[in-house]
């Protein structure tokens, strides 16, 4: 690629950026622009940061401390870096090289232009220039010597893009089959969401729980209260076995070379920046050679897979053909179809891991032996809680029912159905996904907290109430505020401004709006305590008065969201089947 | 005989753009009516409206007789309306089958006859092999066919087609022109639009020609042939006199 090329296709970048910004109005290129200004402020004043701590304030730490103030820099840093690869899992190419081959044009070029831009990201704009400026300072502050923090800082940068681009690449190849595509965006979302929790999990749960138990005994014992609490002195003291681990994790070269270099020695640090870079040009390379086979095939044949013969298949009473008892057949239709799609969209099966990890980690907190018991009074608040918990996740989905169909809204555009009875058919698809939840949590709780069997009868009815009322605030959050989301993803498409300000607000509110379900708890405790009632079974009163007021209300909204939809269909049409390139 | 589809200064702005721009519609009952024009000039805007699933800036749409301003209305002659709309309708995660199904309940027929509807279209369109796929797995061409198929499922008196031969097999798309003679045959009204003059010029029996959002023609397919050929006519319609002024200057002489 010469000169010319390269300037072509930085033209070319700019002027999509520009479309697009232009496209979405002026207030979304401000936005964009008060954006970009702010990351890059954020990168001079973590830079300058980094520069006046290395110069002031390390000059006399100790070789243990800069290693631990390293790591932590760096796992910051991968962290953020995760959190950007969770959110464009798939590699998103600046120049889309398929649109480029058939032009007299370098592909190798295209690559590094590419590969470069992958480097635009929010964690490598708040933590290169503060690592940078640290390695400065400490050289300023310490000697020369630590002029090596800057190619190890480099290399680590370089080894963990690169591989990252390998990675997402490879991610691509996977993903050329859309039912694979949709089965890998939901596996590494979670693997991510799972490995970043761990951490969460462990300390909070597993470890507090280990170290809460003795201290419980010996506070009563070994401590007086009239003395006063002094806290021990802190010095960092790194183990054996960590600095094994520094050894031989690439991502802990960088805080073990900052500690080399505090103890005199450079050779660790040289040998890390070396390595870190060598890593980091395999991965280039590999990432290199995937994509040029991705995009021009393999010059391998593959042995042909065996096909098995095609036998007819019988064509049984599917699930899509079921009545549901005392529900209209269009609607149990509509139902049935929307309960198929939603249990194969990789999107829900995500919000539903989601949901599961949340549930892991609470039901934990729960389930482990507490210092101090849950009170009777609290109990029934806490299994409501559990209710309000269900709906959390499911919101996402229930407030924008059409968002997912994409196309397939166009389809029930042209159906000759009353829109009351989509609406309806779409409401009553979530009921077995909020029912299964809610039933998990609810013997979650019951096993842990042993509330009495009223308190859950009570609980079923409050679950079906905050369906009742979430169906209802959703159907209209769904007609008024309607966002397309990308397939495979829970992430709204280019939504104007308006739009994110309102879905903002709503996730705000939505714990507000879940208010109703905690009255009947409320009103059990309140009717005990003035000796009217005993507080479970007013609780299952009020949560049956209160079902019976929210289904109601929810069937007349029925009618009236149903004349709404009609009116907006074609609106939401345009919102949710408008592709962003 | 009675109107298929009537339009009256039919509309439609796009910003300041003018798509459509009041055109009058006149296809009869019984009528293989084929809609042409060149690129951008209206054609899956106009079938948009006639399908509601745009909304028109002025005028009126009847269909079937009916008023489509009232939803009732409107929803009263959708059961008697398919459509292949220009970008498909159909539900990513569900089967060839499901969503047959779906499209046949939506249309409140008996169970038995939609499965029976469901084998014979999805081995009519050679979609009862790839039956374990999802529709989000499936060709534009495969997409295609299986959206043809919802809209013949219910056996509707008019079928709106945008661009129903665009990437279908040539032996689909022979048994399709088969079943759609035969539609016109039991008297139903087909309409359809296509770049292909030859498919319009071999089974439409009228023609409308819209150029620059104005219905620039309407007549019978006997009455073209009476004064030429459909080419002939759709260049003079649209305007022939673009392509003696279009050529390269580095290919000339």
């Amino acid at each position: 690629m010469d000169a010319s090329h390269l300037r072509t296709i930085l033209w070319l970048r700019w002027r999509l950026s520009r479309n697009q910004w232009s496209r979405g109005g002026p207030l979304n290129a401000v936005l964009t622009m008060v954006v970009t200004a702010a990351g890059l402020l954020i990168g001079i004043v973590g830079g300058l940061i980094g520069l006046l701590a290395g110069v002031f304030l390390l000059t006399k730490t100790s070789p243990d401390g800069l290693l631990v103030l390293w790591d932590a820099i760096v796992l910051g840093f991968l962290f953020f870096w995760m959190i950007g690869l969770i959110s464009e899992i798939q590699r998103s190419e600046t120049i889309d090289i398929s649109r480029m081959l058939h032009l007299p044009v370098s592909l190798r070029g295209v690559f590094v232009v590419n590969y470069l831009a992958s480097h635009l990201t929010p964690s490598v704009i708040l933590f290169l220039p503060g690592m940078l400026g640290l390695a400065l300072g400490l050289a300023l502050g310490r000697g020369f010597s630590w002029l090596a923090m800057l190619p190890l800082a480099l290399g680590l940068l370089f080894a963990i893009t690169a591989w990252t681009y390998c990675l997402r690449g490879w991610l691509v190849t996977l993903m050329m089959n859309p039912r694979r595509r949709r089965a890998v965006i939901a596996i590494v979302t979670f693997t991510f969401i799972v490995v970043m929790q761990l951490p969460n999990f462990l300390g909070n749960v597993v470890f507090r729980h280990k170290h809460q138990r003795p201290q419980a005994s010996e506070s009563v014992s070994a401590v007086d209260p009239n003395e006063p609490f002094v806290r021990p002195p802190t010095k960092v003291v790194v183990g054996e076995p960590v600095l094994i681990a520094h050894k031989v994790v690439p991502v802990l070269w960088v805080g073990h070379g900052a500690m080399s270099l505090a103890s005199g020695s450079v050779w660790p640090a040289a040998l890390g920046a070396l390595g870190l870079s060598g890593m980091g040009a395999l991965g280039l390379r590999r990432a290199y050679r995937s994509t040029v086979r991705f995009y021009q095939g393999s010059a391998r044949a593959k042995r042909p897979k065996r096909k098995r013969p095609v036998t007819p298949t019988v064509t049984p009473g599917t699930f899509l053909e079921w009545q549901l008892p005392g529900v209209p057949d269009d609607a149990a239709a509509l139902a049935l179809t929307f309960f198929r799609s939603l249990s194969r969209a990789s999107e829900v099966k995500m919000m539903l891991a989601t949901n599961f990890l949340m549930m892991l980690f609470f039901g934990a907190m729960i389930l482990m032996p507490r210092s101090s018991p849950v009170s009777d009074t609290m109990k029934p608040f806490l299994v409501t809680g559990a209710v309000a918990f269900t709906f959390l996740g499911l919101a996402q989905l229930m407030f924008n029912l059409f968002g997912f169909d994409r196309s397939g809204f166009r389809a029930l555009v042209l159906l000759p159905v009353p829109r009351r009875q989509i609406l309806l058919g779409k409401n009553l698809a979530f009921l077995p996904i909020a029912a299964g939840i809610g039933l998990v949590l609810f013997a979650l709780v019951k096993f842990a907290l042993g509330v009495s069997l009223v308190v859950i009868l009570a609980t079923g009815l409050q679950l079906l109430a905050a369906f009742s009322l979430l169906s209802m605030l959703g159907n209209l959050a769904s007609i008024l505020v309607p966002h397309r989301i990308a397939s495979g993803s829970l992430k709204p498409t280019k939504t104007s401004t308006m739009t994110t300000v309102l879905l903002f607000v709503s996730r705000l509110l939505l714990p507000l709006a879940l208010l109703p379900v905690f009255l009947p708890p409320a009103l059990g405790v309140l009717f005990a305590k003035v000796r009217w009632a005993a507080a479970g079974s007013t609780n299952l009163v009020a949560s049956a008065v209160v079902l019976a007021i929210l289904a109601l209300l929810y069937w007349l909204s029925l009618n009236l969201l149903g004349d709404l939809l009609q009116r907006r269909e074609q609106q939401i049409l345009d919102i949710v089947t408008h592709e962003i390139e | 005989m009675t109107r298929a589809i009537e339009t009256k200064a039919l509309t439609r702005y796009f910003g300041t753009l003018c798509a459509v721009d009041g055109i009058d519609l006149h296809v009869e009952a019984g009528t293989f009516y084929g809609f042409l024009g060149p690129n951008g000039a209206g054609k899956s805007t106009t079938i948009r409206m006639l399908t509601g699933l745009l909304a028109p800036t002025h005028g009126a749409v009847r269909i079937l007789g009916e008023n489509l301003a009232d939803a009732e209305t409107a929803r009263r002659v959708k059961r008697r309306v398919g459509v292949v709309p220009e970008d498909l309708a159909l539900f990513d995660n569900l089967t060839a089958r499901e969503y047959l199904t779906f499209v046949g309940r939506m249309y409140q027929l008996p169970l038995a006859t939609v499965r029976e509807r469901c084998d014979e279209l999805l081995a009519m369109m050679s979609l009862d092999r790839e039956e374990k796929k999802l529709t989000l797995e499936y060709s534009h061409g495969m997409k295609k066919k299986l959206t043809l198929a919802a809209a013949l499922i219910p056996n509707p008196d008019l079928l709106f087609l945008d661009e129903p031969f665009e990437g279908v097999d040539a032996v689909s798309s022979r048994v399709l022109r088969d079943t759609l003679k035969r539609c016109v045959e039991r008297g139903a009204t087909v309409f359809l639009t296509s770049h292909v003059l030859e498919i319009v010029e071999r089974l439409c029996t009228d023609v409308g020609i819209i150029a620059q959002g104005k219905l620039v023609y309407q007549g019978t397919m006997a009455e073209i042939r009476r004064d030429g050929s459909l080419e002939e006519r759709f260049l003079e319609a649209v305007g022939s006199d673009q392509i003696e002024h279009q050529s390269l200057s580095w290919l000339e002489g």
